[in-house]
């Protein structure tokens, strides 16, 4: 199908706002009355509150309300709210504010003042009296005997512990020519969304609750503040921000903010802020961390017979997403990513006294690659193999059964083409061995694949996968498109206007996107998550055109004296199939759609039918067809500094089967974006903590390190290959995650391609690199 | 104890009464509502409160307002005229280079300063002149670009 | 903010009205130079303490002076202008100077001043360890007049130094380097806004014979509580021929000139070992400035 507007790089609509200052962030929302609210935070990981002192702090002017663990609701409830709130997937383990502290940053009381200065002022003179308890901050360790039991009902601070078994392992084992086992260990990174958390709350005295909130979900905010609140959901009304300033997945979740402000904006019947600070940030959410064991068997031709996997996930104090993460992490990230008969997994996601963690691209997936990706490498470099082969010796084929959503095909999978194509961009072909050529500085290409990967939730127990959206035109030819879908950054907003206009016939410029949308007036969708929007929300956009289409052809057809399907219409314009001269504007459709009954004209008064008459609108909700699987394959070329250990990244090849391009600018910007994050997580990014007291070492942008325009690479190419998903929007599937997976092991791998050092930790540090050449 | 002190940003003054230690991103923010320039840390680590003081790029959460009295603070909201917007501006939205934003802002006041002062940047000059902004949603090849773009349209 | 105890910004216009905020305030008083060093701290909730935020923007104390007996930097002088300076960018004995000066980004180099980076007394600054490769020597003014005292003698502790509480820094000194001098400054940095993890300053003079003479190698960064001199690492250099094996020699010298610390940023051994080999690199740029 030939297309006007997908496949073109049109420019972003939000992009003027933002180089002219950005309005729209809900950093900016300031409401008349507004209070600031400040949280003072546990200095210990693991304690008893015996008693809160509030007084001095009440006494303080300019102090309205002072909140301690007492006025907070006692429902138990987990963060996560792609998910209901009684999904029986999820952990609910955490309340508002408890009397038990399970990290050294955990809030055990708020302060809502005039000011955020009074408010900062009063946490000063609230004293807080803790029991200190003996805390542990490892996982495996966690699960000894004899470790701080850190919630009643998790025997050995188990929070969550999927197996699954296909086949017969032993027997895999027992057929392989060759078995390796290795040990891989991921670190917890933050998602650095440069917005912070912020949310502002207004309670009305009828106890209806008004949320503005730096957010992935509208509709997952007001399900879950209503449950903590035990009102119903019709009380809490979320408005959408016309966009926020990076999510990353670190905002997929209701924070502590939102309850707190709420409940302080009730006590006070004012509105409450909270923005947390950059510290705030880097101790509220995080990737979790994973040691993954691995065990595999193979032929020694490189097929699959057996692979065994162990992942410990350290969730931190509470499992909020370390439930599903773990999930995840175990099914796409090892169980279904290659063809193997016989095949375990065992997860284990571990309670410790650490930070909770949270959503960030990838969901679980990094981690896995790396250690999957590394130890395909190690096989291949021990057995003498093509690496390139081994995958094409054990990958899916398209057609394939999908598998692990029943009823679901491959209908396109062209990882095989990501393979090929990728290699010879890159000259993967002409790689030396380790240590080639003189001197200190060393070259090496590595590679890594994501075979198997999501557009969207559908398949997956409880998590919710549909979409919404309104399609009204205006009778001067513009079309408003309502959807409840946030734009993060990553070119939402951009995205659903092509395909809404693409849909329509209207150029782009005519479509947008409405920027004053809440929970009353759109319909639910699901949140801007799990790389679903362009094929889940874009699927239910696309059809909420075609309605208003139709129904505009109708009424051209009306105006034309034609049928509806003699019309076709295209960049604004409603023509006769096969008749070019018989056409008219959207506008002049629309216009007598919605003009007057009867209209007085010089010729007379002109009437027309009822059957022209009304606002031309689409609605659709719908959730999408499929669950289509992208494949990508990242290859990267890096030099590494022997006497110092220093890694640079030289050049990025990265291919990615997403199905259709809806705009290659800002899918090429999605690519570099995710090395970024990628290469960070592979060299540099920590979040580290004082293993003697729990607290955070690098909460700061100094301490915390991500990559500048200096260190990154700026020779990165994608090959997008088109594979036309039939299911998808315009043939579109999946883009944004797999490109931040697979940067670490392909680094890791290029690594030990120049210098012969593997190593199965991240981040591969300078230091780590010296100590593997020996020189530490 | 507040001070009150007159600030000139973008051409106009004002009278302000801040604490003696508000910064100058406060100020810009809280009491002059000009929301372009943005907190993305308080510690001089991101970028995203950059403006210019008398032509030079600095982090304004690491300025004290009162500190900068006498002196020409220029903000995002002072460079476009009118309905022409500055060829950084421009160029940002031309080249894609704009994904979340929220670092946009603070990266074209750092630029400029570079522009106005060197007029054919390498690319090597532009990495280091956005040293001390971070991005996480560009990876800032389309960044670069667009300040390329921007030197060649002046 | 974080400064629950300040009562007031100070903007002095003469230098008799600063000594007098000082004596005032006593160690509850903050210079304000640039400001990044003091938002720093700030940020850190380190400067509860502090009652007075004393700017010296308004004292003139910026210009840049060169002349036969050495250079002179004004304590406000900013990183950006010395960096534009003419002796920076051509003459090899400032080449350190140059080296440190094209690390901080662009709003620190905007802001932060000579005077600043020196009375912070942090040795993870860089611009200190080629002004003691130099000898460079800090004149301090004070409620019992002005003095001199050499850069080695001014840094006593982490955040201390020789200054009184009512003295301030007026100016720099940087004595005229002999013809034939040069020197070099690598800082080992994650990402392009950081503090050094090490950094090394390095200087000598070569003469007409070849020789190394009054070498300096200083290192900062994660070390200790200050600069550190590596003084064995100086006495294999001194009085040697410039070469390769020497380098080598005179590096490897430094490992047992210092004690690093151990924190998130890397180990003891990771920064003697970068110790090692920056010194290396600095030497071999030093020299090469020479030729």
């Amino acid at each position: 199908m030939t297309t006007t507007i997908i496949g073109k790089s049109v420019p972003r609509p939000d992009a003027y706002d933002k180089v002219t200052g950005g309005k729209g962030y809900p950093v900016n929302v300031k409401l008349p009355g507004m209070l600031h609210a400040k949280i003072l935070r546990s200095p210990y990981p693991h304690a008893k509150i015996l008693n809160v002192d509030i007084r001095a702090a009440e006494q303080l002017p300019g102090v309205k309300a002072v909140l301690t663990p007492s006025d907070c609701p006692k429902r138990k409830y987990t963060t996560v709210y792609f998910v209901p709130t009684d999904a029986a997937s999820m952990v609910q383990d955490m309340l508002v504010m408890s009397d038990t502290v399970r990290y050294a940053g955990q809030p055990v009381a708020a302060v809502a003042a005039t000011s955020v200065a009074i408010a900062e002022r009063a946490l000063d003179l609230i004293e807080v009296e803790y029991e200190e308890l003996p805390f542990v901050l490892d996982p495996e360790q966690a699960m000894q005997p004899g470790a701080p039991q850190l919630h009643p009902h998790a025997q050995n601070n188990i929070a969550v512990n999927p197996v699954m078994e296909f086949g017969d392992l032993e027997a895999g084992f027992a057929e392989a020519d060759h078995i390796f086992e290795g040990v891989y260990e991921t670190q917890r990174v933050h998602t650095c969304y440069m917005e912070p958390r912020v949310c502002v709350v207004d309670a009305d005295p009828e106890g209806n609750f008004t949320v503005h909130s730096s957010m992935q979900s509208l509709f997952g905010l007001r399900q879950k503040l209503s449950y903590l609140l035990e009102i119903p959901e019709s009380k809490v009304r979320v408005m959408k921000p016309p966009y926020i300033g990076g999510g990353f997945g670190g905002k997929l979740d209701i924070g502590y903010i939102e309850p707190i402000a709420a409940l302080l904006s009730m006590r006070t019947n004012r509105p409450v802020r909270i923005e947390q600070t950059r510290y705030e940030d880097f101790i509220t959410t995080a990737r979790h961390p994973i040691k993954v064991y691995l065990k595999t068997g193979v032929k020694k031709d490189g097929t699959f017979t057996a692979r065994y996997a162990k992942s410990i996930l350290d969730t931190g104090a509470h499992a909020t997403h370390g439930a599903e993460v773990i999930n995840v992490h175990g099914m796409f990230g090892f169980l279904l990513t290659y063809r193997c008969a016989n095949r375990k997994w065992e997860g284990y996601a571990v309670y410790t006294n650490n930070m909770v963690g949270g959503g960030f691209r990838g969901y679980g997936s990094p981690q896995a690659c790396f250690a999957v990706e590394s130890q395909i490498d190690e096989i291949c470099d021990e057995l003498d193999l093509d690496p390139i082969e081994f995958r094409r010796t054990n990958a899916h084929h398209q057609g394939d059964p999908h598998p692990f959503l029943p009823g679901m095909k491959l209908d396109t999978y062209a990882f095989d083409e990501c393979l090929v194509k990728g290699a010879e961009r890159m000259g993967f072909a002409r790689r030396t061995g380790p240590n080639a050529g003189e001197g200190h500085r060393k070259r090496g290409i590595g590679f890594a694949c994501q075979p198997l990967w999501v557009s969207g939730c559908l398949g997956f127990p409880d998590i919710y996968e549909h979409s919404g959206a309104i399609v009204k035109l205006n009778p001067d030819g513009t079309a408003d498109l309502n959807t409840a879908v946030m734009d993060l950054g990553s070119g939402q907003i951009t995205t659903l206007c092509q395909i809404a206009a693409e849909g329509l016939g209207l150029p782009m410029e005519a479509v947008r996107m409405t920027q004053t949308v809440d929970t009353t007036t759109v319909p639910f969708d699901a949140p801007s998550h799990a790389s679903r929007v362009t094929y889940g929300a874009g699927t239910a956009v696309l059809a909420a055109a075609r309605v208003a289409r139709q129904r505009l052809l109708q009424v051209a057809g009306i105006m034309l004296e034609v049928s509806a399907e003699d019309l076709e219409v295209s960049d604004g314009k409603i023509t006769v199939k096969g008749s070019p001269d018989s056409s008219l504007t959207v506008a002049e459709v629309v216009q007598r759609a919605e003009s007057p009954f009867v209209q007085v004209t010089e010729e007379g008064p002109a009437p027309t039918t009822v059957e022209e008459k009304g606002t031309i609108i689409g609605l659709a909700s719908t959730a999408p067809a499929g669950n289509p699987s992208p494949a990508s394959v990242g290859f990267v070329e890096v030099e590494v500094d022997t006497e110092t250990g220093e890694v640079k990244v030289e050049r990025v090849v990265y291919a990615h089967d997403l199905g259709k391009v809806i705009n290659p600018n800002a899918a090429e910007g999605q690519v570099e974006g995710g090395f970024q994050q990628g290469i960070g997580y592979a060299l540099m990014e920590d979040l580290q903590f004082d293993e003697h007291s729990g607290a955070c070492l690098t909460a700061d942008f100094l301490d915390y390190k991500i990559l500048t325009a200096v260190e990154m690479p700026l020779n990165i190419e994608s090959i997008f290959i088109e594979s036309n998903e039939p299911t998808g929007p315009f043939g579109a599937k999946s883009l944004s995650e797999p490109c931040i997976t697979v940067p670490a092991p392909a680094i890791a791998n290029a690594i030990y391609n120049a210098i012969g050092v593997r190593i199965r930790e991240l981040p591969i540090t300078p230091e780590k690199i010296l100590a593997g050449l020996g020189k530490l | 104890m507040k001070k009150l002190i007159e600030l000139e940003v973008n051409g106009e003054v004002h009278e302000l009464a801040v604490s003696p230690d508000e910064t100058l991103l406060g100020a810009l923010r809280d009491h002059l509502d000009l929301i372009g320039t943005k907190q993305g840390c308080d510690s001089g680590g991101c970028g995203c409160c950059t403006v210019q003081v008398d032509g030079k790029a600095v982090y304004s959460c690491m300025m004290y307002a009162v500190s900068v009295q006498g002196s020409e603070v220029t903000t995002i909201e002072g460079l476009a005229r009118g309905p022409e917007l500055d060829p950084l501006q421009q160029a940002f939205i031309d080249a894609g280079a704009v994904q979340c934003g929220y670092c946009t802002c603070g990266i074209i006041m750092a630029a400029k300063q570079l522009l106005d002062t060197v007029k054919d940047p390498s690319e090597d000059e532009i990495r280091h002149a956005i040293a001390g902004n971070l991005c996480r949603c560009t990876g800032y090849r389309k960044i670069i670009d667009a300040i390329q773009l921007a030197a060649a349209a002046a | 903010m974080s400064l629950p105890a300040l009562s007031d910004y100070f903007i002095p216009e003469q230098q008799n009205e600063l000594i007098e905020l000082l004596q005032r305030f006593g160690e509850n008083a903050m210079i304000v130079a640039g400001g990044t060093f003091v938002h720093g701290l700030e940020a850190r909730g380190l400067l509860s303490e502090v009652e007075a935020l004393i700017d010296i923007g308004k004292l003139g104390l910026n210009g840049i002076a060169t002349g036969p007996s050495g250079v002179v930097l004004g304590a406000t002088t900013t990183l950006a202008d010395l960096k534009q300076a003419d002796f920076i960018q051509n003459d090899p004995a400032f080449g350190a100077v140059k080296d440190a000066l094209g690390y901080p980004p662009l709003q620190i180099r905007n802001v932060g001043t000579v005077g600043g980076c020196v009375a912070a007394s942090v040795p993870l600054y860089d611009v200190p360890a080629t002004l003691l490769v130099l000898d460079g020597t800090v004149h301090a003014l004070g409620a019992n007049g002005d003095r001199e005292i050499a850069l080695t003698d001014f840094f006593t502790g982490l955040f201390e130094n020789a200054l009184r509480t009512d003295e301030f820094i007026t100016e720099l000194r940087l004595p005229a380097q002999a013809a034939g001098t040069a020197s070099a400054f690598l800082k080992l940095e994650t990402n392009a806004n950081d503090l050094a993890i090490i950094n090394v300053a390095v200087r000598f003079t070569l003469d007409e014979a070849g020789l190394c003479r009054d070498s300096r190698i200083v290192i900062g960064g994660g070390i200790g509580e200050s600069y550190v001199r590596a003084g064995s690492a100086e006495s294999r250099l001194n009085g040697a021929k410039a070469d390769a094996d020497l380098f080598n020699a005179v590096s490897k010298a430094v490992a047992t000139d210092i004690d690093p610390v151990t924190d998130h940023r890397g180990s003891a051994q990771y920064r003697r070992h970068m110790a090692v080999v920056y010194t290396h690199r600095a030497l071999g740029r030093a020299l090469e400035r020479l030729s």
